[in-house]
């Protein structure tokens, strides 16, 4: 028994839920009965996921003889892939128990879930890919189920906009990928993942360097780099709140999972410059990220652009692994490694979770503008308390998960002076200084996420309106428990993931990384040490002495009790509080050069003497510089060029048989040839 | 900078010592007016009443009351009526009870 | 907080005991024209200094001890005023000054209460218009016990031949 057999029935189970859900969806039963698949399947993958760190890779596996077109199907579990087929799972399942309650039974569901399930059957193909042809295949299939998956509502035409441009991005990633692994499998004479990996050496410098930037940029479109981003923000606000967080959870981080295949496993450069280069484009992207979100009123446009930020720190952490390998310091290549991967499976839980509840917000009020709501702490007591386990992830505040992979990047980046020369020791110290704008940018961010629509005042009917009842809480609350385990587990988490990594890169970090049973330490023993576990229970008591101190003075001071200083103000309004807009004026007018801010102000009556004018109305739109200057140019060149060739298909029968004589003609020369 | 330091030591200290001891600019304060019963004639006394911008001064029957808190020293009445309004130099006028401030000035007789 | 004293007596005992070294003084302008707010403010400038004499501007009234109020007490502002003084914490002052807060200047105006005895309980009252940086120091230090009353024996009877010119005012 292997965890690949773990991994089959999540596949069956998946492939089941996506016919329960064509057939069946139309009644509330069968919808429940498509979604428990779902559950189960989840659950498989997760359980096959965790157990693959653990084991090890499992050999190559091609099931009956089975072929994908043309090419053998190749089947294998290995423990790079383990986290994100755990992810994959845990995803799934959380999916699984908020859907029944999102949805409502119709057959447009029941599409959509069929799409679903299969994109999860795909994601997992990708993640158990042991070939190539197998993983494109699976890469494919994958992206035109996402597409389905976005296109909820395919008459809208912002719904079509948004799944269009995540097709067409993934397309062009698509093509690069495809000629990454061309280069690769061509070079060493392999289809097969270990066998090219085990001849990668034999490649030449400049097709080794030429792969991995291919598959750099396009498997960074799908991750999200910057320029390549665009489509994030469009296709999540449009995608229903469960495909988004899948979309987010678990698609982006294949991008990454395809940017660490050939980083660690594949193709592990030898000179520094493509981590250089990885390092560096995911320190922008993370910085241009977050800048981006803080300029958002619609919170799934915001999620969106926090996960273009996250998948830029995890590609800065591979980076620098990648120069550190390259420097010979093999244990920082691992750490930074582990890191990374942690990074991957909080985020994944953060970020699904704080998407759903977006889902259960927007379900309750009617709006995703956080403008228009207010004060839902109190309405939704239950779904307040789970968002803001979410946002303490995803803000990387201590006690919770997204501050230890976080803290142990950082911890991985100072040690850039180990690296080979002072040059890169300066970049990567730049690198870390990105990152840590960014961690700030982050935490400013996410207090505006959580605080403007979650507390104050309502500012609209509707946010008054919300009610927690029928509500989905089970999906989310699974992804909170999964939070605060990865947090306080982080030990465990850790152990598994070096003997993981030690499969991966040959160098096993567990002794050096986790010395006693709770603190680790990043690497090198002589710089510094943490536990995470220490520090949640440390925090727990910490808030817990001024309660305890208070409870045990009372009775003895007497106190009054007066209404609090409030500035003398008659009554509250809610347009006397912060709107999200201003809340990140101050960032929005810093960094207005990246903004690019169009800014119209109308004033009706200009001409009245007093001096006095009507209403004003000033509207700010943040310019979309990378459509603008980027792909509109380029689809712009494209048509030119298709216009210059357009005469080709002049619709001329003479042409036409011109072009097969010469066709012809062509062949027979080259055959003689 | 240095002038301006300079400048500062030659003048010496500027703070005053009030109320310690009395302040030498106190002097040029515009202050209420006092009144001279003896001139104070019924019809010189409408005439400030009818003066006084801010209903300071009315007239009780054969007294003259006079608020001092409301008194805004703007000296109109001491234009009216020059031989009768005074400036009277007072600037110490806090008072603990409203009612101290209200002065009743007897029309038309000896003073005290 | 402390219990606010009782007597007359125990409140001039316990302002003499605790403000008479150091005042924290806020200030509260309830629609007034702004020039006795600028009489105020001058009392922080060097010439008057009122550092020197322990007293301190605070703009929150929870640690405030003595409110310096100004103006007529529009109605718009008689719920904040009424905040205000609630906030501030006893044993506690409260001083009106200039003319409009004593009811001179607009005793019957609709839109005001004419004097801000009608919603504070004024302790000291200030004259002027505006109330000259030196006139606000004797009425500060009248509120701390520290300087005695003066205009009680006063009786703005002028002598009959006076030592200064006539109409210099």
């Amino acid at each position: 028994m292997t965890p690949l057999d773990l991994l089959y029935a999540a596949g069956a189970a998946w492939l089941a839920a996506a016919l329960a859900g064509l057939l069946l969806a139309r009644t509330p039963a069968g919808l429940r009965a498509c979604c428990a698949l779902s559950a189960l399947g989840g659950a498989a993958a997760a359980a096959g996921g965790g157990w693959s760190l653990l084991y090890g890779d499992t050999a190559v596996v091609s099931p009956g003889g089975a072929t994908v077109t043309g090419g053998p199907l190749q089947l294998q579990a290995t423990s790079l892939a383990g986290v994100f087929t755990a992810l994959l799972g845990v995803v799934a399942v959380a999916i699984a128990c908020f859907a029944p309650r999102y949805h409502e039974p119709s057959p447009g569901t029941g599409w959509y879930l069929a799409a679903y399930n299969v994109a999860l059957l795909a994601c997992l193909g990708v993640l158990a890919a042991g070939g190539m042809v197998t993983f494109l295949v699976a890469w494919e299939t994958m992206s035109l189920a996402c597409y389905l998956l976005i296109l909820r509502h395919p008459r809208s035409g912002e719904s079509a906009r948004g799944a269009f441009w995540f097709l067409a991005l993934s397309e062009a990633g698509f093509l690069l990928v495809v000629a990454a692994f061309v280069i690769l499998s061509a070079k060493t004479g392999a289809t097969s993942l270990p066998a090219i990996a085990a001849r990668a050496a034999s490649v030449p410098g400049g097709w080794r360097a030429a792969a991995y930037l291919l598959a750099l940029f396009g498997f960074g479109f799908k991750a999200g780099l910057v320029p390549l981003h665009v489509w994030l923000p469009e296709a999540h606000p449009v995608a229903p709140a469960d495909g988004s967080a899948f979309l987010s959870g678990v698609v982006v981080k294949l991008g990454i999972y395809g940017i660490a295949l050939f980083a660690f496993r594949l193709d592990p450069p030898t000179g520094t410059w493509p981590g250089l280069v990885t390092m560096g484009g995911g320190a922008v992207t993370a910085a241009i990220g977050i800048l981006y979100a803080m300029a958002e009123r619609d919170i799934k446009r915001f999620l969106a652009y926090s996960t273009i930020e996250n998948a830029g720190i995890i590609v800065t952490a591979f980076g620098a692994a990648m120069i550190f390998h390259a420097s010979g310091q093999q244990a920082l290549w691992t750490f930074l490694l582990i890191a990374g991967i942690y990074h991957v499976a909080n985020h994944g839980c953060s970020k699904a979770l704080l998407f759903l509840e977006a889902g259960v917000t927007e379900h309750a009020t009617g709006t995703r503008d956080m403008d228009r709501l207010g004060g839902l702490i109190r309405r939704l007591p239950r779904s307040a308390v789970i968002a803001f386990t979410g946002t303490l992830g995803i803000a990387a505040l201590p006690p919770l998960n997204g501050f230890v992979s976080e803290w142990l990047i950082f911890q991985g980046l100072f040690q850039g002076f180990r690296a080979g020369s002072h040059l890169t020791g300066i970049l990567i110290v730049l690198a870390a200084a990105t990152l840590g704008l960014t961690g700030g940018l982050a935490v400013y961010a996410f207090v505006r996420g959580f605080g403007i629509p979650y507390l104050g005042m309502p500012r609209t009917r509707q946010a008054a309106a919300a009610s927690e009842a029928g509500q989905p809480v089970i999906g989310p609350g699974l992804l909170a428990v999964a939070c605060v385990a990865l947090a306080v587990g982080a030990p465990v988490m850790l152990a598994a993931l070096s003997r993981a990594a030690r499969t991966v890169t040959g160098v096993s970090l567990g002794p050096l990384l986790l010395p006693g049973k709770l603190t680790v330490i990043p690497a090198h023993a002589d710089f510094s040490a943490f536990s995470p576990t220490y520090l949640a229970v440390f925090l727990v008591c910490a808030l817990a002495v001024p309660v305890l101190i208070y409870l045990a003075g009372r009775p003895r001071a007497r106190s009054v009790t007066v209404p609090v200083w409030d500035g003398g103000i008659v009554s509250f309004r809610p347009r006397m509080q912060y709107s999200a807009m201003t809340f990140s004026a101050p960032t929005r007018v810093t960094f207005d050069a990246l903004y690019r801010p169009a800014v119209s102000v109308t004033r009706q009556a200009d001409h009245d003497p007093a001096g006095r004018s009507g209403p004003v109305h000033y509207e700010a739109q943040v310019t979309p510089v990378f459509q603008r200057y980027l792909y509109r140019p380029a689809v712009r060149a494209l048509e030119w060029l298709a216009d210059l060739v357009r005469p080709v298909q002049s619709g001329d029968v003479n042409l036409y048989l011109l072009y097969v004589f010469a066709v012809i003609l062509l062949a027979y020369l080259l055959g003689a040839v | 900078m240095t002038l301006w330091f300079i400048r500062g030591i030659r003048r010496g200290v500027v703070t005053t010592r009030y109320p310690a001891r009395p302040d030498a600019s106190a002097i040029d304060l515009p202050t209420p007016p006092a009144f001279r019963p003896r001139e104070l004639t019924r019809q010189v006394a409408d005439g400030v009443v009818a003066v006084c911008p801010s209903s300071a001064l009315r007239r009780d029957g054969d007294v003259l009351v006079y608020d001092v808190g409301a008194c805004t020293a703007c000296g109109r009445c001491a234009a009216v009526a020059p031989r009768a309004v005074t400036s009277s130099g007072e600037f110490e006028l806090a008072a603990t009870g409203r009612s101290v401030l209200i002065k009743r000035i007897p029309i038309g007789e000896e003073a005290p | 907080m402390t219990t606010e004293p009782v007597t007359a007596e125990e409140l001039r005992e316990t302002i003499a005991r605790q403000f008479g070294r150091s005042l924290h003084i806020r200030t509260l302008d309830t629609g007034s024209c702004a020039v006795c707010e600028q009489e105020i403010r001058l009392l922080a400038a060097p010439h008057y200094d009122l550092h020197r004499l322990g007293f301190f501007f605070t703009p929150a009234p929870r640690h405030a001890d003595l409110l310096l109020v100004t103006g007529p007490m529009i109605r718009a502002f008689e719920v904040a005023a009424r905040k205000t003084y609630d906030a501030m914490p006893g044993p506690r002052v409260v001083v009106a000054t200039g003319a409009c807060a004593l009811g001179g200047v607009y005793p019957e105006d609709p839109f005001t209460n004419g004097n801000a005895g009608a919603v504070l309980p004024v302790d000291v009252w200030i004259p002027g218009c505006p109330p000259s940086p030196l006139a606000l120091l004797h009425g500060l230090g009248v509120a701390v016990g520290r300087l005695a009353e003066k205009v009680r024996d006063r009786s703005f009877i002028a002598p009959l031949y006076p030592e200064r010119a006539v109409g210099d005012s």
